[in-house]
């Protein structure tokens, strides 16, 4: 429109929301498509940071009165328990698997 | 946000999720490891960018661990049983889910608040962590605790049946 200025390309809500929909997304076709259950293992940590993206980012844009930290809160128990998860898996599949 | 942030964010953005690309396609376990590292570091910045600088580190330390742990020459591999039909029918899944969290994210614009808290925000969130939601600390500590055991409890099950 006439007499407006660029627009601003600033990251907002809506595309942290985009970035985590995409790695969640990922983290399910990871896990779905692979054929070795130890590789769909590697989807659990993408799902999970999709997830905490979603959190900090609620956290960071939309998140009114009150501590404002719990999204971040949330994400950096996400991360920790992916990691757990990843080396139980890779743990279980050590033992049952071949090189 | 200033624009050196929102170029972060976005760089950041594409690097996470073209290591995701990779997670999910590569077939070689070090290049898979590899792709997973690079989640992290883009994941790592997008927290940054939302000021969230601890969560930055410790998702980056998070997803150095995992992706050592698949690159590792101790990496196992163990086929599915699942037939193609079914990988196929989980990839549209996938497609499908991709579209439902696109759009909701889309009509995600309801809310907007103001920021009030720093870039690294340590005490405020040891503080929720330890003393706040001291249970739910406890809980992941406890989940890390079991798998570790587990984790070393399984190796050690086939080195003895060796």
């Amino acid at each position: 429109m006439a007499g407006e200025g660029p627009r601003e390309v600033s990251p907002d809500l809506v595309a942290a929301l985009f970035v985590a929909a995409g790695l969640v997304a990922a983290g399910v076709f990871t896990a779905a498509w692979r054929r070795e259950l130890t590789a769909a293992l590697a989807g659990i940590p993408l799902m999970f940071a999709g997830a905490g993206v979603a959190f900090a980012a609620i956290a960071r844009f939309a998140a009114s009165g009150g501590p404002q930290l719990f999204g971040q809160e949330f994400a950096i128990l996400l991360a920790i328990a992916a990691t757990a998860l990843v080396a139980l898996g890779l743990g279980i599949a050590g033992r049952e698997g071949s090189r | 946000m200033d624009s050196l942030h929102a170029i972060g964010f976005y760089v950041s953005s594409g690097v996470s999720l073209a290591g995701g690309l990779g997670v999910a396609l590569l077939t070689r376990r070090g290049w898979r490891g590899a792709a997973l590292g690079l989640v992290g570091l883009g994941l790592a910045g997008i927290y940054l960018s939302l000021s969230a600088g601890y969560a930055a580190v410790v998702a980056l330390v998070c997803f150095a661990g995992c992706a050592l742990m698949f690159a590792s020459p101790q990496y196992r591999r163990v086929d599915a049983v699942v037939g193609p039909l079914w990988r196929q029918l989980g990839g549209v899944a996938a497609a499908l889910l991709l579209a439902v969290l696109a759009y909701s994210a889309f009509r995600g614009d309801f809310a907007y608040a103001s920021f009030y808290g720093a870039t690294f925000g340590t005490a405020n969130l040891g503080r929720l962590l330890f003393a706040h939601d001291a249970l739910a600390t406890e809980a992941v500590a406890v989940l890390v605790t079991a798998a570790l055991v587990g984790a070393a409890a399984a190796w050690r099950a086939r080195d003895r049946a060796r």
